[in-house]
């Protein structure tokens, strides 16, 4: 059966393939254009390979922004204060990293920095950039570089490690003195939250099938 | 209906970055310029040296100490297990679970399933390809929370960095397991789990990266 739901599914190139392959097994399969909220399965594995969320574009601008925003917050509030034998230490993130860079391993330094600070900053600032102008048709100079950048980082984003690291950390100090939880805390846990909602909010094929349309269109 | 092809059987392949199926001849993703392979190239070789290097980290990681506590009562190191089992005497069941899940079974699950997971690739040993995706899936998803202990020392050393009551030292552990978290991570990735359905389907894929080369 051959339906036509053009308002109900995002927009491809027409000379492009309509085919997909699943990223696991590899299986060559057609890719109908979805109503929102449904999703294909591959008929081999049964992995998802692609689904249309509602409204999108707005969802991943709107969240991505929002974690911007929390993202902001956290590295400028502490997350903790320990207060103990009348010394007050707080704690940001950016903090800890130096503290750790001084007294600890350099290298651990850097790759905290990198995890908790870089990554997500590139995941969130790089779907922002992509997708605002996407929703008005219009691809940024560089998009393409920046969806592969912000792609590539998604795996190494650990803000949400981080924050269990936190309660842990809360847990083992224990008796040791008087801690106050800060802004920056639930600023890291509206930044998690967040993240989590723009990558979840918009396919990877999707974007991809978007961007290519808003390039063709420039040229 | 016919059962699926493999888009490799075609010439076809897809993306690795943005999905889009193109002959593998052309070289280059037409839509986001990245290097087209067919399956992800030297993946067995990779993975294994990944693993091997992670294994040779994963014993000074959990036998040297992750940090060392200064107090009034001298100096005294933990180990991960020795953290654990701290934690467990003092009645923080959950956290005892928290770390010991994270910092013990999955790091050492992870490589145990990724060296499965390449014998069933290489045709060692037989199991179905459906079950042993879904163990792919699982350690994909699952590896970056190890990285929780070191971020535990990290904050750790610097909330009590001023030695009022005690100081926190980070101990040489703690390179080495972070060492052991990023190596997994990278063996999980260069793993490609179309090698499991390749054997049942009879493709061989023969070096898809020196045909990409070619055409550079």
């Amino acid at each position: 059966m051959k339906r036509d739901l053009p308002g109900l599914s995002w927009p491809r190139l027409n000379d492009s393939s309509n085919q997909v392959a699943c990223h696991f097994c590899d299986a060559l399969q057609q890719a109908p254009r979805l109503p929102e909220g449904d999703a294909a399965h591959c008929c081999r594995c049964g992995e998802l390979i692609y689904q249309n969320r509602p409204r999108s574009l707005a969802r991943a601008t709107g969240f991505s922004s929002a974690a911007l925003v929390f993202m902001l917050i956290a590295h400028l509030f502490p997350c903790i204060t320990l207060q103990a034998g009348g010394t007050r230490t707080a704690l940001t993130i950016v903090e800890a990293a130096m503290t750790f860079y001084h007294d600890g391993s350099p290298l651990i330094a850097i790759a905290a920095i990198v995890f908790t600070v870089v990554a997500p900053l590139t995941l969130v600032g790089g779907l922002l950039y992509v997708a605002a102008p996407l929703r008005f048709g219009i691809a940024l100079p560089g998009a393409v570089t920046v969806t592969r950048i912000f792609q590539l980082s998604e795996p190494w984003s650990m803000v949400e490690v981080f924050l269990v690291g936190i309660l842990v950390a809360l847990l083992k100090l224990g008796s040791v003195g008087h801690i106050h939880l800060g802004t920056g805390l639930w600023a890291l846990a509206g930044l998690v939250l967040c993240t989590a909602c723009a990558m979840a909010g918009i396919d990877r094929l999707e974007l991809w099938d978007r961007l290519e349309i808003a390039l063709a269109r420039s040229k | 209906m016919t059962p699926p092809r493999s888009a490799a059987a075609d010439g076809l392949a897809s993306c690795h970055l943005c999905g889009k199926v193109s002959p593998v001849t052309l070289g280059h993703c037409p839509r986001c310029h990245s290097t087209l392979h067919l399956r992800k190239p030297h993946s067995l070789a990779r993975t294994w040296a990944f693993l091997v290097a992670a294994l040779a980290f994963y014993l000074p990681a959990n036998l040297l100490p992750m940090m060392t506590i200064g107090g009034f009562g001298g100096d005294s190191s933990d180990t991960i297990m020795s953290g654990v089992i701290n934690f467990w005497h003092k009645g923080d069941t959950l956290v005892a679970a928290i770390i010991f899940t994270a910092s013990i079974l999955i790091p050492i699950l992870k490589m145990l399933a990724l060296v499965w997971l390449c014998l069933a690739a290489s045709g060692v040993t037989a199991a179905s390809p459906k079950a042993l995706s879904r163990l792919y899936h699982l350690t994909e998803l699952v590896g970056r929370w190890s990285m929780v202990d070191v971020f535990v020392v990290a904050i750790l050393v610097c909330l009590v960095q001023i030695g009022a009551i005690s100081t926190v030292t980070p101990g040489p552990a703690i390179v080495s397991f972070a060492a052991v978290v990023v190596l997994t991570m990278f063996a999980a990735m260069s793993f490609d789990p179309r090698l499991l359905w390749d054997r049942q389907h009879g493709i061989v894929v023969d070096e898809p990266a020196d045909l990409a080369a070619t055409h550079e």
